[in-house]
């Protein structure tokens, strides 16, 4: 793509997140949300493969959709309490919508469907912008809004998406949709805590941005989108498999890595907040994403497939990308938990 | 405590950038440095409670033990794996190094804990080294199965657990062991706190392995590398006695009646765990089955919560700990002469390792527990507190007794007296290196016969 085109089209991706968070005014928070969609979907499209526009036409009619339907409940709560201001929903009918609509934007069961299909159109890097940027405009309303939203409500999006998360991951060989259903998994503990601790989610959201970042790095580094070329990523950077295997491990929260950090603390605020049963079943959940996380594991790191593969030493040639941020990301995806009370005092 | 947990970090340093010539030298020497210090903490300045110098990481008479044989541990890991890591290039023996001098460090921190949510990591940290040592240096195929059972039992068992020590963390305001031990009494009394009490043992439960969920270790140690099955049962088994030790002391008294399934599963398990052993081909297959009902006595006397039944399951776990990685060396050996670890192939090798011979006899003596070694002790202990609390155990325990003398011996019959088949006759004599090996295990058994009191917990 021309590159002033895409840095255009970046620059007004990165435009409509941002006046969605600066916004006090549905109507303005809308045109950001939907000035993001359009930039975006060219983006998506740019390779012009079937798949691709596929991808980019199911992503927009959703967020279309989502983005209708909070002008809808926008105009619904300027109707009947001639508020427009975000933090001033009062009616219960808006503030269901609203949830609605937002949970569309970011993929929430039961309103995940289009996850996992728009992922796999889609190449590695705007794969990544999809799970990670995405994700902030939608959330940065979710948490603004979620005191006067149901709580039960929000927690029935919680636990299904965690749920959902686990069981549809369970069955995919393509890369990309088991990264889509992982985020969907992700979502659903970021949403189950907003009404306790706001912060919480906050922090898992940073924390899933760094792990979802090392994971498709990794993918765009070793040009792998399959369970069975991912096998063979070992002739490609050894050192690569190693610490991608602690970063699937991370996704799956496993302590001592960072991918704990966000679980353990939103499994405190629900025991604090008297929820133990919720608290065992999200952790209980989390467990069958980490079965294909393992899986993951298994295939890239700890057995080498018997696949035909021509050489054994690409790992000699070094690779044209650039490799900084991966190492960044990666780093902090392992060893971020002993800074666990630093993070906490940065987002209180 | 520092003056040990220090120099096993720098240990990876030191692993990585020896030249490939001293490598297995600077380890295993290094890490036997390591283990002697850690000898010193046997000497402890208090009587009862934490000896420490800070609040996070401390030593007593019920973890200085179990903290000793984990570092006297690491340099007979290093030495077992000698011989069938070294074809291997050289950065992937020091990845190896590195996960169990990692294992190592993760179990310090553990039994060091004073913090029940530190506890709790660090035993959970412990999953992510031994999964890897099973999975990718395991010798069949089955070893990623032995690898899936092996997390997912333990997490599904410890992620209740989280919830648990939150639950606690939020009724008693703290989580330090140090604090806890001096706060009420839980008012325990409805069905939530029923489950919160099966939470905060089931984790332990599982990983001691109770007989109902121990589907996990049969797989993991027999799939697992000789470093890893040592490990596996010499250590981290006794991470889940060492917690549910810990545990106990804040259950009271709903232990009372709740333990009650639980002590009958650890006391049946025992019997169907040895007469599976009788029946079993796989050598490391029967050691672990062996493991299994060691363990089942263990959680029963743990289980008990009397003075004699806590003294009596730590010298059962330090002296299990020593004898089954003795057994799982020896098994090694023979696994590394035929490849195979089908008993009936390697047989009647009195006549050809004598003493080797001697090692399988004093290890088998110690499994089915021989006075005065330091097994028959433990179990004796916790047989007569068993009895104590209801005559009728001694039906299973007694029976259990006769059916560990059954399998130790079965295995030695099996493995050392009998006709010596031709296949084996030119089979590669015991290296100097597997013969130290044995006496590092055994000879501690045997000199704990002298002096008890190291191993038998504040409760004397």
């Amino acid at each position: 793509m021309n590159p002033y085109r895409r840095a255009t089209l970046l620059c007004s991706v990165g435009l409509g997140t941002t006046l969605t968070f600066a916004s006090s005014h549905w109507l303005l928070a809308w045109m950001g949300l939907e000035i993001n969609t359009l930039a975006i979907t060219p983006l998506m499209a740019q390779h012009h493969h079937p798949r691709a526009v596929e991808a980019t036409t199911k992503y927009f009619l959703t967020q279309a959709t989502a983005a209708a339907m909070i002008l809808f409940a926008s105009t619904t709560n300027a109707w009947m309490t001639g508020e427009w201001s975000i933090n001033d929903l009062s009616n219960p009918i808006a503030s269901t919508m609203f949830m609605a609509a937002l949970a569309l934007k970011i993929g929430l069961a039961p309103m995940h469907f289009w996850m996992p299909e728009v992922l796999q159109g889609l190449d590695l890097l705007t794969g990544l912008i999809l799970s990670t940027w995405q994700k902030l405009a939608p959330l940065a309303l979710i948490i603004q809004t979620a005191q006067t939203i149901d709580p039960l409500l929000l927690t029935l999006l919680g636990i299904s998406s965690t749920l959902v998360g686990g069981w549809g991951g369970l069955n995919q060989t393509q890369l990309r949709k088991i990264l889509a259903y992982s985020s969907i998994a992700h979502m659903g503990w970021m949403i189950i805590v907003i009404q306790y601790a706001p912060q919480l989610t906050l922090i898992a959201l940073g924390t899933y941005i760094i792990m979802t970042s090392a994971a498709f790095l990794t993918l765009k580094m070793s040009l792998t989108t399959k369970i069975s070329t991912l096998a063979t990523t070992w002739s490609k950077s050894p050192i690569l498999t190693s610490t991608t295997a602690l970063v699937l491990l991370s996704l799956g929260g496993l302590p001592p890595l960072t991918g704990f950090m966000p679980k353990w603390l939103i499994l405190q605020e629900l025991t604090k907040q008297d929820l133990p049963i919720i608290a065992t079943a999200m952790a209980l959940t989390a467990l069958i994403s980490l079965y294909f996380y393992l899986r993951l594991l298994y295939a890239m790191t700890l057995t080498i497939s018997p696949n035909m593969i021509n050489s054994t030493t690409p790992w000699r040639t070094q690779t044209t990308q650039t490799s900084l941020p991966l190492a960044l990301f990666t780093t902090a995806a392992l060893g971020l938990l002993p800074m666990a009370p630093a993070i906490l005092m940065l987002t209180t | 405590m520092l003056k040990v947990l220090i120099p096993t970090i720098m240990l990876f340093p030191t692993i990585w950038l020896t030249s490939p010539k001293w490598l297995w030298t600077t380890t295993t020497a290094h890490s036997l440095l390591i283990a002697s210090i850690s000898l010193t903490w046997l000497k402890w300045t208090s009587e009862t409670g934490w000896t420490s110098s800070n609040m996070y990481l401390a030593k007593g008479p019920l973890l200085t033990p179990l903290l000793v044989l984990t570092c006297w541990l690491l340099p007979l890991m290093i030495l077992a794996s000698q011989n069938h890591i070294n074809p291997e290039p050289i950065s992937r023996e020091r990845l190896y190094i590195t996960l169990l001098a990692l294992l190592q460090t993760f179990l310090i921190m553990a039994f060091g804990a004073t913090e029940i949510i530190m506890f709790y990591i660090m035993f959970e940290a412990t999953l992510i080294p031994t999964l890897i040592i099973i999975t990718r240096w395991g010798n069949q195929t089955e070893r990623l199965n032995a690898g899936t059972y092996f997390l997912f039992y333990t997490l599904a068992g410890s992620l209740p657990l989280l919830v648990a020590l939150l639950l606690l963390q939020q009724s008693t305001g703290t989580l330090s062991m140090l604090v806890l031990q001096y706060s009420q009494p839980l008012q325990l009394n409805s069905w939530g706190h029923m489950f919160w009490w099966a939470g905060c043992l089931i984790a332990f439960l599982v990983k001691m392995p109770l007989y109902g969920v121990h589907l996990w270790l049969p797989k993991a140690h027999v799939e697992a590398p000789v470093a890893g099955s040592m490990v596996l049962a010499a250590v981290l088994l006794k991470l889940g006695g060492y917690g549910m030790m810990r545990m106990m002391v804040m259950l009271d008294p709903l232990s009372k009646e709740l333990a009650y399934p639980f002590i009958i599963l650890a006391l049946w398990g025992i019997i169907m765990t040895g007469s599976i052993c009788l029946r079993q081909t796989d050598l490391k297959s029967l050691i672990a089955y062996s493991s299994v009902s060691h363990m089942g006595l263990v959680a029963g006397g743990i289980l008990i919560q009397t003075p004699w039944g806590f003294s009596g399951a730590i010298i059962l776990m330090i002296a299990h700990g020593l004898v089954s990685s003795a057994l799982f060396c020896l098994a090694n050996t023979a696994y590394e002469r035929t490849h195979s670890r089908t008993m009936i192939l390697a047989r009647g090798l009195q006549v050809i390792f004598p003493l080797t011979a001697v090692w399988w006899f004093i290890a088998n003596l110690a499994n089915l527990a021989l006075p005065p070694l330091p097994n028959l002790m433990g179990e004796l202990m916790i047989i007569t507190t068993l009895f104590n609390w209801s005559p009728w155990t001694i039906l299973l325990t007694g029976l259990g007794t006769l059916i560990t003398a059954g399998y130790s011996l079965y295995m030695f019959l099996m493995s050392q007296r009998g006709p010596t088949p031709n296949h084996i006759m030119g089979l590669q004599p015991f290296h100097t290196r597997e013969h130290l090996l044995m006496t590092l295990h055994l000879i501690p058994v045997i000199l704990l016969v002298t002096k008890p009191e190291l191993m038998w917990g504040w409760c004397y």
